[in-house]
């Protein structure tokens, strides 16, 4: 369940996997400080969201390396 | 005692008035910061973000056990919340069609001198430095607004080993930006 932490800050949970996990959080202190600490990442991972909204026109690119 | 609305105990007439009075200070306490956090991921659609932020406060009120939480807590709570409420609309309101995949990472963080740019190619660099497993479960995941399920059928592999690589990607991708000191 604690593996849930991830998921449920970015929002990619299920309706009823994300209500489940708030369940869990609500007694598990050791995911409340997971959350704590994972917070800010999104907001960091929509820096990258943001910016590909203005590179969209350009062709895609192969990351494998 | 709730540190935010533990105050108000007993001093209503009515439970009408009571959460009306209740809401109102969510408002007062969160509506602000929360206002700012999310006009950035509706691209600043004002009125957009004024939608997400009193659905989320009234999500809040629902759950007023969870306002017990201390204010930290609390308030990474409400992220949570707010961003669920963004991604669902992004979702409905999506006028881009399905099958035009969103570039790749390094497409991402083109400078452009700006800040952003900046701190998008900081995470772009902590995304590449990851496993490939685990930049693939965020690629596929968040960064396309993407459930575990949906992802899992894309990858072709259980939903329970989405979850887990994302837990362990995240984790990874956190310290590396800790460490290269982006704030978070």
């Amino acid at each position: 369940m604690h593996d849930g932490v991830a998921a449920y800050v970015l929002g990619v949970l299920d309706e009823e996997e994300h209500e489940a996990f708030e369940r869990h959080l609500d007694t598990c202190e050791r995911c409340q400080a997971e959350l704590l600490e994972l917070a800010e990442l999104p907001d960091q991972l929509d820096e990258l969201k943001n910016a590909s909204s203005t590179s969209d026109d350009d062709p895609p690119m192969s990351m494998s390396r | 005692m709730c540190p935010v609305l533990g105050h108000l105990d007993g001093r209503f007439e009515s439970a009408d008035a009571e959460a009306e009075h209740r809401i109102a200070v969510l408002y007062q306490e969160f509506g602000g910061p929360l206002l700012r956090h999310v006009r950035k991921s509706t691209g600043n659609d004002l009125q957009w973000a004024e939608d997400v932020v009193q659905e989320t406060l009234v999500r809040a009120w629902r759950n007023s056990a969870r306002l017990q939480w201390e204010p930290s807590l609390i308030w990474a709570w409400l992220l949570t919340v707010a961003r669920r409420i963004v991604i669902d609309g992004r979702r409905r309101k999506s006028v881009r069609p399905q099958e035009v995949e969103p570039p790749e990472v390094d497409m991402m963080a083109v400078p452009d001198g700006s800040d952003r740019a900046l701190s998008a190619m900081v995470v772009a660099d902590a995304l590449r430095s990851l496993s490939a497993e685990h930049r693939e479960v965020i690629e596929q995941t968040y960064l396309r607004d993407r459930t575990i399920s949906e992802a899992a059928e894309i990858l072709g592999i259980p939903p329970g080993t989405v979850k887990s690589r994302l837990y362990y990607g995240i984790r990874a991708l956190r310290e590396l930006l800790r460490d290269k000191g982006v704030a978070g």
